[in-house]
Parts: C-alpha cells; sequence; structure tokens
C-alpha cells in the first residue's frame, strides 16, 4: 500500500486485517460484530471517551497510573488496588517490552517465568498472548475505563485485540510509538501500520462505539522542546481524525518551567483545533494529557513526592483534562502496587487543592504561547511543503531533511542533529537547531536565552549543558548548572 | 584494542538517552566507544565484540527484563572465543524496586564482572574499567 493521508478503504482495510489476525493465536478470537456487542453493553462509567468528555465539561483533571504485570490475576489485583486504594480515576494497562516488538514467543517465556518464580519477569501485561477473553476479565473486574499503554511501532493485532477486549482506549502513534522506540522501522511503515489502528477505532465510531485515541506526547521525555512534540502531536492528530477517530486526547510531557508548560498546553488546544479546521475535521472531540515529568528521578522517595507533586499542580493550571502519574519508585524501575497507589494520592491531593485554580493569563504566558505556536508552524508548514499536501508522506521527508528531529531518539530515521537545553529559567529551548526550519529571529531568541545561561555560569553554550540537564531533576534541581 | 569497548542495551529495551550520555563520556575519557545501540541481542554484542576485537562488553538495561535477556552472555561469549573478555551489566536490571545485593549475586554468577545499581555516574564506571584494563 503507498502512504498517504487519506481513510483506508473497506477493502483495504479487510485484506490487511487478515493477515493481521493471524500473527498469534489469539488473533481469531477477535470477531468485530460480536466485538461490538459486546462493546455496547460496557457501561459509559468505563468507557474512557466518554469519561474524558465528562471531565473536560466539569472542567476537571482526571489522575491516571501506568501499571502492568505478566499474569492476569496479578494483573486484576493490581488494577484493583488502583481503583480502590490509590483513587485512580482512569486505569491503564501497560504492555510489555516483547509485546511492543511483536515477539509473543518471547512473551510465552516470561509469563510461564513469572508462574515459576512468583513473581512478573515481564515489565507489563502481555494483551496479545492473553487474548479477548482475558482482557475482558480485566475490564469487568474494575468499574473505571481502561486504556492500552505501550510503545509499539506495529500495534494492529494488540489493537484488535484489546478493543474486542472491552480497552476503550489506545495510546500511540505512527511517529510517537516509532522514532523513541524503535530503531530500525521505517516510518512508511509505522504510520501505515497506526493507520490501521485509528481506522478500526474509527470503524466502531461508524458503529456507533465511542472509542478514545491518545497520540504519545513526551516522545523521548528527554527535554524535547515544546514546538516539537506539539508539532508531532499535531500531526498525529490530523492522521488520526482522518481515519474516523473522534475522541482524540493530544499529549505533552512536562518540562519544568510552570509558564512554560502551561503555555505548550495551550498552545497545543488552540493549534490542534485550528488545524481541524482548515483541513475540515468537524465534531472532534479533543481532550488533553499532561504527563508528569518523564526524565530521571530522584531516588530519595520523597524528593521523588516533590517531583510528582510540581507535575500534578502544573497539570491543573494548566487545564489538563488527566494527567499522568508517576511513582516514588520511578528511579528504581517498575513500582509495587503500593508505591503506584501513593504516587496517585499525592497527585489527587494536588489536583483537589487546585481544582478552583487557573493560572491567570499575563504577559509572560501570552509571549510564550506565541513563541511555541510561530515555532509549531514554522515546522507544520515545512512538512505540509515536503508533502506537496500530503501529511503522511510529508511526514516521512521531513524526518529524512530533519525537519522534524526528536532529540536522543535511537530511531535511525531520526536525524538526531538538533540538541536541547535550559535556559536560565528552566524552560527547555533549542541548543542546535539541526535543519528545522525556524525563523530567523526565533534561532536568535533561543540563542541570546542561552548565552544569558552561559554568561551567569561563566562556561560556553555546548552539550555539556544539556548533559547537566539531563541529570539535574534526579539531582535536585531543574537547570544543571555547574557543580562548584 | 586495549580500549576499545562494546556499548549497548539488551532486549527489547529502547532507552536511548543514557545510551548516548555513556557514548559521549566513555569517548571523552578516552575509550574507542563502539556504539550498537537500543534494542540489541546477545549476538549483536558478541558479533561487535568480536570484529573489533573489544576488551569488554557494557551491557545496560532499564526496563526490567535484564534478568532474562542477559542469563547465558558469558557462555555465548565463551564459545564465541571471547575468552577473558570484561562482561559489565548496569541500570534498572530487574522488575521492580529489590533490594541491591540479591540482584548483583545474581547478575555476578551469570559471569558479570561488574554490575550497577540504577543511578551509577558514568564516572564510576569509567574508573573501574580503566582499572580492570590497567589503563592508568
Amino acid at each position: 500500500m503507498e502512504l498517504q493521508n487519506k481513510k483506508w478503504t473497506e477493502e483495504e482495510f479487510l485484506k490487511v486485517r487478515e493477515e493481521v489476525l493471524n500473527q498469534w493465536p489469539t488473533g481469531k478470537e477477535v470477531d468485530l460484530k460480536e466485538a461490538a456487542e459486546y462493546l455496547k453493553k460496557i457501561p459509559d462509567n468505563k468507557n474512557f471517551a466518554k469519561r474524558l468528555k465528562k471531565a473536560k465539561e466539569e472542567g476537571v483533571t482526571l489522575a491516571q497510573p501506568r501499571a502492568g504485570v505478566a499474569l492476569v490475576d496479578a494483573h486484576i489485583e493490581l488494577l484493583q488496588h488502583l481503583q480502590n486504594e490509590g483513587g485512580a480515576d482512569l486505569l491503564p494497562s501497560t504492555i510489555d517490552s516483547y509485546t511492543r516488538q511483536n515477539r509473543y514467543e518471547e512473551c510465552e517465556v516470561g509469563i510461564q517465568e513469572s508462574i515459576k518464580e512468583k513473581r512478573s519477569m515481564l515489565n507489563g501485561f502481555p494483551a496479545v498472548n492473553h487474548g479477548v477473553k482475558n482482557c475482558r476479565r480485566v475490564v469487568e473486574a474494575v468499574n473505571l475505563p481502561v486504556q492500552a499503554r505501550h510503545g509499539t511501532p506495529d500495534s494492529r493485532l494488540l489493537a484488535e485485540i484489546i478493543h474486542a477486549g472491552g480497552w476503550t482506549s489506545n495510546e500511540g502513534g505512527g511517529i510517537s510509538y516509532n522514532i523513541p522506540y524503535a530503531k530500525s522501522v521505517t516510518l512508511e511503515k509505522s504510520i501505515l501500520d497506526w493507520q490501521y489502528c485509528d481506522r478500526l477505532v474509527g470503524i466502531y465510531e461508524e458503529m456507533g462505539i465511542e472509542i478514545n485515541r491518545e497520540p504519545f506526547g513526551p516522545l523521548t521525555g528527554t527535554l524535547v522542546p515544546p514546538s516539537m512534540s506539539n508539532a508531532v502531536a499535531i500531526i498525529e492528530g490530523l492522521l488520526a481524525v482522518e481515519q474516523g477517530v473522534k475522541s482524540l486526547t493530544l499529549g505533552y510531557g512536562q518540562c519544568g518551567n510552570l509558564i512554560q508548560d502551561v503555555a505548550a498546553m495551550k498552545a497545543l488546544v488552540a493549534q490542534a483545533e485550528e488545524y481541524f479546521k482548515v483541513y475540515g475535521y468537524k465534531d472532534i472531540d479533543l481532550t488533553t494529557v499532561f504527563h508528569q515529568w518523564m526524565g530521571g528521578f530522584p531516588t530519595d522517595e520523597s524528593r521523588a513526592f516533590g517531583v510528582i507533586s510540581w507535575g500534578a499542580a502544573t497539570a491543573a493550571l494548566s487545564g489538563a483534562t488527566k494527567v499522568i502519574v508517576k511513582t516514588p519508585h520511578e528511579a528504581a524501575g517498575i513500582p509495587t502496587k503500593e508505591a503506584n497507589a501513593a504516587g496517585i494520592k499525592a497527585t489527587k491531593q494536588v489536583l483537589s487543592l487546585l481544582k478552583e485554580q487557573k493560572l491567570e493569563t499575563s504577559k509572560a504566558l501570552e509571549e510564550e504561547i506565541k513563541l511555541i505556536k510561530a515555532e509549531t508552524k514554522c515546522i507544520l508548514d515545512k512538512v505540509f511543503e515536503l508533502g506537496k499536501g500530503d501529511l503522511a508522506v510529508g511526514t516521512v521527508k521531513a524526518f529524512e531533511t530533519g525537519v522534524l528531529d526528536i532529540p536522543f531518539a535511537p530511531s535511525k530515521y531520526n536525524a538526531g542533529k538538533i540538541l536541547p537545553a535550559r535556559d536560565n529559567n528552566g524552560a527547555v529551548r533549542y541548543l542546535e537547531f539541526g535543519n528545522i526550519p525556524m525563523s530567523k529571529e526565533i534561532k536568535d531568541f533561543n540563542r541570546e536565552l542561552l548565552e544569558q545561561r552561559a554568561k551567569l555560569e561563566g562556561r560556553n553554550v555546548g552539550f555539556q549543558m544539556t548533559i547537566d540537564d539531563i541529570y539535574a531533576v534526579g539531582k535536585g534541581s531543574l537547570v544543571g548548572r555547574p557543580e562548584k | 584494542m586495549k580500549n576499545t569497548i562494546v556499548l549497548g542495551v539488551i532486549g527489547a529495551d529502547c532507552h536511548a538517552v543514557g545510551n548516548k550520555v555513556l557514548d559521549y563520556a566513555f569517548t571523552e575519557a578516552g575509550f574507542h566507544v563502539v556504539n550498537i545501540g537500543v534494542l540489541s541481542s546477545q549476538e549483536d554484542f558478541i558479533n561487535a565484540a568480536i570484529e573489533t576485537d573489544a576488551s569488554a562488553i557494557l551491557v545496560s538495561s532499564l526496563y526490567g527484563h535484564g534478568e532474562m535477556d542477559c542469563r547465558g552472555l558469558r557462555e555465548k561469549c565463551e564459545e564465541a572465543g571471547l575468552k577473558d573478555i570484561l562482561l559489565y551489566a548496569g541500570g534498572n536490571l530487574v522488575v521492580g524496586k529489590q533490594e541491591w545485593e540479591p540482584v548483583k549475586k545474581r547478575f555476578e554468577a551469570m559471569g558479570f564482572d561488574r554490575v550497577y545499581p540504577p543511578g551509577t555516574p558514568p564516572e564510576q564506571s569509567i574508573r573501574d574499567l580503566k582499572a580492570d584494563l590497567n589503563l592508568e
């Protein structure tokens, strides 16, 4: 199939579908009509799209953890704990890393070893191996909507199984689940494969079943300048709605400077809505997700709670529809269910305290919004130009030429020429622009801010600043100042 | 070459940030770094070590599957003729926050010469590697 940003025909979809459902034996459990009947019976309080819409109307921010283990019963116990003890508003099922690489044989080994060792040997729930029936067992055992969260370049079979299994949201996208999560998957392939996932949701929508889709905002989660992540989010949003997605949640990962983070969220919503309007997409139910700090965390748990709470505060002040919660075990890896619940509780306490407050507009906030929008527009204009109007084609060409470029991404299809660093206020700026087509004014402004920092620190602007910034939050500060 | 090392992230793990930082830090410290990057199999590590005549393999794992992914690496190195090669492992090597000593012992029993807990600064492994290779 030739890549273009165009809704797949039924014929195209069904042809690929036959192959997808044969990738692993559990694929045979998926029957679209039967699944639609099952999904229709899911109550509104367990439907992800409906729950988000309600939160948006009420103007509240919901809290959602990440969580997943190898075995079904243990996974249910984990989710029930996060629901009952943690007070989560939305539930995840984080998918293990073998499934993300479509290595189902290795998942099977992980499942067997987990049974033998009586502890999870996988870092998530292998939903494809467990199949439709077990996904339904999970959703039936809880009172909240369930979403798959992962990092899978080819999520087609996974999407079929989880949606048929009653999970009413899927995270990911052709860019955001490839470039930060894979080494050698072409963008042509991952965008096509995610068009399939989006089209599947579109087909359910056409059958009257609301299913939410959430492109993964934070990308590598490491000093990604807001305009770069917003550009990717808007592209993935546009690609999704073309395939018939109606409930769309665009995301952003906390950078740490309050003004910049709130500005990024506001710019994201405003600009996405402008693009939907310009390209003729109507009735899109747009919500937002704010990710608490995705970079390195302090080992000390009390200090980790500080980072978590700052993320919760920023999420509330930015008006996010939901916030993805970190845990006090973040520095050590995968949390226990108790630590995970503790992260949600800390978050919800802050959300509740700030429920009535929003960040008042100010000159600084207005200027930051203006800057992020202008930077994002520079990138998106060039992407459309490269694709001669076709966004999917333009995206592939933009990565080839470094117009889209994500810092610290493992993919060989990413140019890796840009470098970020923080300014004196902790806002993330471009240190190296690589081939990103920004105006001279924007480039000069970014440079000037970093020169001001360099002057204060008595060193030159350079990669050492970036490295210091990567470790700074884990060590206890936002800006990586030189050690005295 | 004595100062040649193979660096990579093992298994289905795609954590790339630390990998890029280690590459930079070891290169700055005078090592010739052969960085095979993320999502690397045991075979990728071994092939790179043979091709470049490396004296150490540095395995990173951040995602929790390290225990399964690292098992058998020492035996495979020996089968491939890499008799005395140094094996280091570091990162979030197991699922969950576990006590460090037993984790370290498990990896040492697998044949790793040095094992590092989460958050170890690159300077420490650079110092250790220089000592192990008699470079300074």
